[in-house]
């Protein structure tokens, strides 16, 4: 009997361990644990892009997490997120400038709300607004920002294609920008070799928002600094009529080849290349010297 | 051609072993109602199969959770995520390992045990002597053995679960210096209640239970009443345990995800 009531036991007492293992891990090990809150306060914040935002996501002051986000909706008629925050009570004590920063977590992380607190001696209540907010930066922004290039707005009407053809395009690539007052405004799409006429021909993508460019601009291919790379610079016209899709540049200036300036530089450009090839093998043994 | 026809045999053969553990089950299901005059003897084999095997469960469940945290972490490392081990560890062990672990630890600890209990019982004729006492075996010995797995592996796979949890915060937390507040709160935000706990660990528990504990009983119960019979009931409720759990690991992702 007693042998009957220790297993008796033992086994109530293995159905209790598993409940309450099962019981800890659906309660303290997902997301149950932060749907549950407390008594809070809700404020609303305005942002101008909340990228990957969630419901539900994390408010956090100083890395802490104070509340969640309980809803983001678009501001009726505007271009503009509406982010409802909602704060635990016991956190009361949040200055009513403070900033809403969307932050992500690590590189690869979930976004939260940062709060950043200001220095206004009144706190937020129930129903307030955090006027001061930074959206998300997108990570293209960022790198647009870094390479100098991305950082303007792409024009919904798209780019528009225009060919121009050198004698001589130097070392000018696929991708190079095409720049007009030194602002990029498209770029090189395609460099070929003309099969019949012998030059080369360029197309160029131009941003569809600078539909204005006289179609008697001209075409220069430049060298940013000394060493930079070779870029495409529109220099405007004077002609009533801009430049559409298909158009040809017909003023074009090739690429100066520094051994060209130099040819002409040394001996006032009249004299032919085999004396400049002569100076230049005749100096190696000098070097050598 | 004798080649063939053996492989004839083989294929009929394992469809027909199929086929009887099919009707088996139905026989024991409607043996279920009438095995509640024995709730008690059911309490035994719970005791047996369940509460004793806790210690090998709870050991393994630890060295899991331990390794995981460890292997993560190193591979984390490489993408500067290890912030995401807890959550890894979490969902890597409520949806994948903690059943199966469990479930092939199961069929090695209980169900051989429970086969070698009733083969030895066919093969000394306590089994015909209880039907001559007209006590029915599958409602006295077979269905509380396969109610008490079927109970079991849910609970077990648990306790399996909470010590990979608790394994894996100790490597990662303790150990390597993950962030104690990273670990639990990522976690918390990445691992779902009703589609990692309920869905991936309680629901293929259950079934791997039913599974492990029918072929055990069945193996058990058909099993020649020799001693040479009673060896190969119980080699063949290993293997064939261990196949249907990994086969139906397989089908239960691909249908509960």
């Amino acid at each position: 009997m007693s042998q009957r009531k220790s297993y008796a036991a033992g086994t109530g007492l293995f159905i209790v361990l598993g409940f309450a293992a099962l019981v800890y891990l659906a309660t303290q090990t997902t997301s149950v644990v932060n749907s549950h809150q407390g008594a809070s306060y809700t404020v609303e914040a305005q942002f101008a892009n909340v990228g990957q935002l969630k419901e539900r996501a994390p408010v956090k002051v100083a890395g802490v997490r104070v509340g969640q986000v309980q809803s983001i909706t678009l501001l009726p008629g505007k271009d503009v997120a509406q982010v409802r925050l909602s704060i635990d009570r016991k956190f009361d004590q949040v200055p009513a400038d403070s900033t809403a920063v969307i932050y992500t977590s690590g590189l690869l992380g979930d976004q939260y709300v940062g709060l950043q607190f200001g220095n206004a001696k009144s706190y937020l209540a129930d129903g307030g607004h955090l006027v001061l907010t930074k959206s998300t930066q997108p990570l293209e922004e960022m790198l647009g920002k870094f390479f100098g290039a991305g950082g303007t707005a792409d024009a919904f009407g798209g780019s528009y294609k225009v060919n121009a053809h050198f004698t001589n395009v130097g070392t000018l690539s696929v991708g190079a920008p095409v720049r007009m007052a030194g602002v990029a405004i498209g770029s090189v799409s395609d460099v070929k070799a003309d099969p019949v006429k012998l030059d080369a021909t360029v197309t160029m993508l131009i941003n569809g928002k600078y539909n204005q460019i006289p179609d008697d601009s001209a075409a220069a291919i430049f060298t940013s600094g000394l060493i930079g790379s070779q870029y495409v610079a529109i220099q405007p016209g004077g002609s009533p009529n801009s430049l559409k899709d298909g158009d040809q540049l017909v003023l074009t200036q090739s690429a100066m080849q520094l051994e060209d300036l130099i040819g002409k530089f040394l001996v006032n450009g009249s004299s032919s290349g085999n004396n400049a090839g002569g100076n230049g093998s005749s100096n190696q043994p000098a070097g050598k010297h | 051609m004798s080649a063939r026809l053996g492989h004839e045999n083989v294929v009929i053969g394992s469809l027909a072993q199929i086929g009887r553990c099919g009707l088996f089950l139905l026989r024991i299901l409607s043996a279920v109602p009438r095995s509640f005059q024995h709730v008690r003897e059911t309490v035994r084999q719970l005791w047996f199969v369940g509460a004793m095997s806790l210690t090998i469960i709870m050991t393994c469940g630890l060295f899991i959770g331990m390794v995981l945290g460890l292997q993560l972490y190193h591979v984390l490392s490489i993408f500067g995520g290890t912030s995401a081990t807890g959550s890894v560890v979490a969902l890597a062990v409520y949806r994948e390992l903690g059943p199966v672990v469990t479930a092939l630890l199961f069929a090695g600890r209980a169900g051989t045990s429970v086969t070698a209990e009733i083969g030895l019982m066919r093969a000394t004729d306590q089994i015909a002597a209880m039907e001559m006492m007209a006590v029915d075996p599958i409602a006295y010995v077979v269905a509380p053995r396969f109610l008490a797995g079927l109970i079991a592996m849910p609970l077990l796979c648990c306790v399996f679960c909470g010590l990979s949890i608790f394994g894996g915060h100790l490597v990662a937390v303790d150990w390597l210096g993950v962030d104690n507040g990273t670990f639990w709160s990522n976690m918390t935000a990445n691992v779902n209640v009703w589609d990692d706990v309920i869905n991936g660990l309680i629901w293929k528990s259950l079934v791997f239970g039913a599974v492990i504990s029918l072929i055990a009983v069945f193996q058990g119960y058909t099993t020649p009443p020799t001693s040479e019979g009673v060896a190969y009931a119980t080699t063949r409720t290993v293997v064939a345990s261990s196949i249907a759990i990994l086969a139906l690991d397989f089908v239960l992702t691909a249908f509960l995800m």
